[in-house]
């Protein structure tokens, strides 16, 4: 990833594309742990058992995406990144994760 | 208790779909009209860092009330929605998910609409969470930096999408079988 270094941290844009990208990570992470689980290949456990294993994949999820945005965050925040790659990614990230919650594409796995 | 207006299930989903997911989606089109109604060209004046950082704190709003509408969702109104009746009932009026699923016309409302809505609020949250972040480590910039105010935009135009869809498929499940 190109990237400008000495401009003034406040001005730099490599936090917002971090939690720009972390956002896509953790769509992309709640439709794959959702489509693991259809095809049978990874069911996270459920922690709350009257809610059933939704709790289980949403935290799962969750914690990928706090992870993921927590590594971005530390290697980016005082860099200016070059965002057009970057904002691709995050956004085809976040269309394959909708895309992998939709209960239609489950029945092609 | 045979007095009460209201059941604490229907309650809870009261909170979670008018209160909070409603709150949730105004919140969200106020902030994505601000985003755009107020964008400056160049440096940011005295009132644009006001508008900013009111802007800031309306998106800080929007990501906390969906986070505790799909806290509340999952954990207060799905379980009662997903129990399980005993045996032999015949009435499954108090088992949403039952009785959905025990009329061919209404299956669809499971297998499509709370499959959709168990999973694509917590992308929702996410996406708003990291649109409340660039608005509030960049509240100088948001209004004036196109790069920026483009990415929150993004975010936020999503989410409203996400969010409207699942509030309407919300609707069409407690229309057919409300949590009472």
């Amino acid at each position: 990833m190109a990237t400008i270094e000495g401009k003034p941290a406040a001005a730099t844009n490599g936090a917002a594309l971090a939690s720009f990208l972390a956002a896509g990570i953790g769509a992309f992470a709640v439709g794959f742990v959702v489509i693991l689980n259809e095809a049978g290949l990874f069911s996270a456990p459920a922690l709350y058992a009257p809610a059933g294993g939704v709790s289980g994949r949403t935290t799962l999820a969750a914690v990928i995406w706090l992870l993921g945005w927590a590594v971005l965050h530390n290697r980016w925040k005082n860099r200016e990144i070059e965002s057009r790659r970057v904002y691709i990614i995050s956004l085809i990230l976040i269309g394959s994760g909708i895309l992998l919650t939709f209960p239609p594409v489950w029945s092609l796995v | 208790m045979d007095s009460m207006l209201f059941t604490e299930r229907s309650i809870w989903t009261m909170i979670h779909g008018t209160a909070l997911g409603g709150g949730a989606l105004m919140a969200l089109a106020a902030s994505l009209f601000s985003l755009r109604a107020m964008r400056t060209e160049g440096a940011s004046s005295a009132t644009s860092r006001n508008q900013a950082r009111y802007l800031s704190w309306l998106m800080v709003s929007t990501a906390v009330l969906l986070w505790l509408t799909v806290i509340v969702g999952t954990y207060a109104t799905f379980p009662p929605y997903r129990a399980t009746p005993p045996d032999g009932l015949t009435d499954l009026t108090q088992y949403p998910r039952f009785l959905i699923q025990s009329k061919p016309g209404t299956v669809w409302l499971h297998a499509f609409a709370m499959e959709i809505k168990e999973h694509t609020p917590w992308i929702a949250a996410m996406l708003s969470t990291a649109a409340a972040f660039i608005g509030v480590r960049y509240r100088a910039q948001l209004l004036s930096d196109a790069q920026l105010n483009r990415m929150a935009t993004a975010l936020l135009a999503i989410c409203f999408v996400l969010v409207s869809v699942v509030a309407l498929l919300g609707v069409f499940i407690n229309k057919v079988a409300p949590l009472q």
